[in-house]
C-alpha cells in the first residue's frame, strides 16, 4: 500500500475573488508544480483550466491524482474536487508547511484580509475583513487606477520615500479623493504612494493586533508580492516578516497537503481505488461538457 | 437701517450661502459646487447670495461659517456643522427633534431640544456608504444624473439586494446585477436600502424623537427619504431646500451673536 501511494499525486485548487491557484504535491508533500491565473467571471471554466495547466506543469496525468481539494471564495465551482475545505484551514496548513514555526499569518487578498494565529502548525484563532475595501488589495487597485500606475510600478516608486504622508480617510472612496488633493497640493508622488501602503497596512495590522501579533509573522496573499507593501508591513508591525517564494499559493498548497492526508486516510480504510475512478470520470465528463 | 447676516457652509461636495435679516427671514441664498480652493469657492458663493438678496458685502453686519472648508471662508466666526444643522432646522421646522443630514462626504443623526440646542449626535464620515457619495458612484455606472435617481427608484418592483455594504464592493456588485438583468429602478431602490441600513446603524444609541427631518444633498432624493422612512418606521419632513440648512443655521448664529 505504501508503494502504491508513493506513485500518486494530490492537488489543491484555490479559486479566489481575483486569482485562481492550483498546486500538485507528491506523497512526500513536496510541491511538484503550481499555477496562478486570474479568476474572471466564469469560475467553472477557470477551475478546469487551472487544473489542466497544473498537471502539465507537474508532468502528471489526471489518473495519477488521487485526491483534489478545492478552497477559496469559488470553491463550490470546482465540480471535480473530492472535497471543499475553507480557506482558513488551507492557509494555515500551507503556511505551516513552509514555515513550521509560524505564529501569526497575515494574508491580504484582492477583496479581503485574514489574520491567522497558528501554534504547532494548527489554526488557533482568526479574524477576517471582507466587509470594507480599505485594508484589502482593492484599496491598492483603486489607488493605482487613480494615479494611472501599474501595481508593481506603484510599489517600486513608493520605495524611494522615507517620509510617507498620512492618508486620513479610512474609506477607499474618500482616500481616492484625498490622493488627488495631495497631488494637486504638490506633495511628491513617492511620499503619497508610501502613505497609501502605510494606510492599507495600518488597517490590517489593527485587525491583527486584536489577536496579538506574535513572531514569526508570515505575510501572504497577492498583496505580499508588492515591495512597497512589504516595507510598509515591517514599518507598521515593527518586526520583520517572512514571505513565501510564491505568496499567492499558500491556500492551494495547504489544500493539496490536506488532499494527501485525506487520501492516505482513505487508502488506510480501503476506499482509495474507488475514489480515484470516480474522480477521473467526473473530470472527463466535465471537460467534455465544459467546452 | 436694517441689519443682515450671512451664513456660509463649505461642504465636501457643495458650498452654500444664506443671507437673513434681523428677523431671521431669508433674503437670498446660493448653492455652488465646492472646488478645490475653498477660499475662492467661499467668495463666489457669498457673491451669488448677495446678488440674490440685492445687497452688498458692506450691508452684512456679521457672518458665520461652517462645513469642512468653512475655516477658509473669511467669516467672522466658525461653528461646527452639527450645531448649524440643528439651528437651521429649528428655524424651518420648530417641531423637529431628530434630524438626519446626508451629505456628500458623511452623514449625521442629531437630536435637539425645542430651542435647536443639540442633545446628542452620531457622525459617520469614515465610510462612503453612509453618504450621498454612493449615489454619485451608482449614477455614474447607470449613466443617469443624480436628479433622476429618486423618481426612477420609486418605480422599482423588486429592489435588488446586495451582499456588501462597502461602496467599492457595491460598485462591482451593481455591475454584476446589471449583467444579471436587474433593472436600474430595482438597483437604485436596493442602493437606497443599503444607505438606509447604514443610517439606521448610526442612529443606534441616539434616542429618536419626533418630528423627524432629513436634510443635506441626500434629502433631494425622494427614493432615499422613503427608504429611510421605511427602515426607521418614521415619517420625515424635508425642507424646501434641504442643502441650505447648515448655512441658514450659521446665519442665525451670526444674528444671535
Amino acid at each position: 500500500m505504501e508503494n502504491e501511494a508513493s506513485k500518486l499525486f494530490f492537488a489543491g485548487i484555490d479559486i479566489g475573488s481575483t486569482m485562481s491557484k492550483a498546486v500538485v504535491v507528491d506523497a512526500q508533500e513536496a510541491m511538484r508544480g503550481y499555477v496562478v491565473g486570474p479568476t474572471g467571471a466564469e469560475h467553472r471554466r477557470r477551475a478546469n483550466k487551472v487544473m489542466e495547466d497544473v498537471l502539465l506543469k507537474a508532468g502528471v496525468t489526471l489518473d495519477q491524482v488521487a485526491y483534489i481539494i478545492s478552497t477559496g471564495y469559488g470553491r463550490v465551482n470546482v465540480p471535480f474536487a473530492d472535497k471543499q475545505v475553507t480557506e482558513l484551514t488551507c492557509h494555515a496548513k500551507g503556511v505551516a508547511s513552509l514555515f513550521p514555526e509560524v505564529r501569526t499569518a497575515i494574508d491580504i487578498g484582492g477583496q479581503d484580509a485574514k489574520v491567522l494565529k497558528i501554534k504547532n502548525g494548527r489554526l488557533t484563532d482568526f479574524l477576517t475583513n471582507d466587509k470594507c475595501a480599505a485594508g484589502t488589495g482593492r484599496f491598492l487597485e483603486v489607488a493605482a487606477e487613480t494615479l494611472g500606475l501599474g501595481l508593481n510600478e506603484m510599489g517600486r516608486i513608493s520605495l524611494q520615500s522615507d517620509t510617507p504622508i498620512k492618508i486620513n480617510s479610512l474609506c477607499t472612496i474618500f482616500a481616492q479623493q484625498e490622493i488627488i488633493s495631495r497631488l494637486s497640493e504638490g506633495q511628491p508622488l513617492t511620499d503619497i504612494l508610501a502613505g497609501v501602503y502605510i494606510a492599507v497596512t495600518t488597517r490590517v495590522v489593527k485587525l491583527a493586533r486584536q489577536l496579538k501579533v506574535e513572531p514569526p509573522v508570515v505575510f501572504t496573499g497577492g498583496v505580499a508580492k508588492n515591495s512597497g507593501m512589504v516595507k510598509a508591513m515591517e514599518i507598521v508591525l515593527g518586526i520583520p516578516v517572512l514571505i513565501p517564494e510564491e505568496p499567492l499559493i499558500t491556500g492551494a498548497l495547504g489544500a493539496a497537503i490536506l488532499a494527501r492526508d485525506e487520501a492516505f486516510k482513505l487508502v488506510q480504510d480501503g476506499h482509495y481505488m474507488m475514489q480515484k475512478k470516480q474522480l477521473s470520470e467526473a473530470y472527463i465528463e466535465f471537460t467534455e461538457k465544459g467546452r | 437701517m436694517s441689519e443682515y447676516f450671512l451664513g456660509v457652509d463649505i461642504g465636501a461636495a457643495a458650498s452654500k450661502a444664506v443671507i437673513i435679516d434681523g428677523q431671521n427671514i431669508i433674503m437670498g441664498a446660493a448653492v455652488i459646487p465646492s472646488g478645490t480652493n475653498y477660499a475662492t469657492t467661499a467668495a463666489a458663493v457669498k457673491a451669488e447670495a448677495l446678488k440674490q438678496a440685492g445687497l452688498q458685502l458692506s450691508d452684512i453686519t456679521s457672518s458665520a461659517a461652517t462645513g469642512i472648508g468653512g475655516r477658509n471662508a473669511g467669516a467672522d466666526s466658525y461653528h461646527g456643522v452639527i450645531i448649524c444643522d440643528a439651528r437651521g432646522v429649528n428655524l424651518t421646522f420648530p417641531g423637529v427633534r431628530t434630524l438626519i443630514d446626508i451629505g456628500g462626504q458623511g452623514s449625521q443623526v442629531i437630536t435637539m431640544d425645542e430651542n435647536g440646542r443639540v442633545i446628542n449626535f452620531n457622525v459617520s464620515e469614515i465610510c462612503a456608504t453612509g453618504s450621498a457619495r454612493l449615489l454619485q458612484v451608482v449614477a455614474r455606472i447607470l449613466q443617469i444624473s443624480i436628479d433622476e435617481i429618486g423618481p426612477l427608484s420609486l418605480r422599482a418592483t423588486k429592489p435588488s439586494s446586495f451582499s456588501t455594504s462597502c461602496t467599492v464592493f457595491l460598485e462591482t456588485e451593481v455591475i454584476t446585477r446589471i449583467s444579471q438583468g436587474d433593472s436600474p429602478e430595482d438597483i437604485l431602490a436596493g442602493i437606497h436600502r443599503s444607505i438606509a441600513d447604514k443610517i439606521s446603524g448610526m442612529s443606534r444609541g441616539v434616542a429618536l424623537e419626533k418630528d423627524f427631518a432629513v436634510i443635506g444633498g441626500g434629502a433631494l432624493d425622494i427614493g432615499l427619504v422613503q427608504a429611510i422612512d421605511e427602515k426607521l418606521g418614521i415619517k420625515t419632513l424635508v425642507p424646501k431646500n434641504p442643502r441650505l440648512m447648515a448655512a441658514l443655521g450659521a446665519a442665525v448664529i451670526a444674528n444671535a451673536h
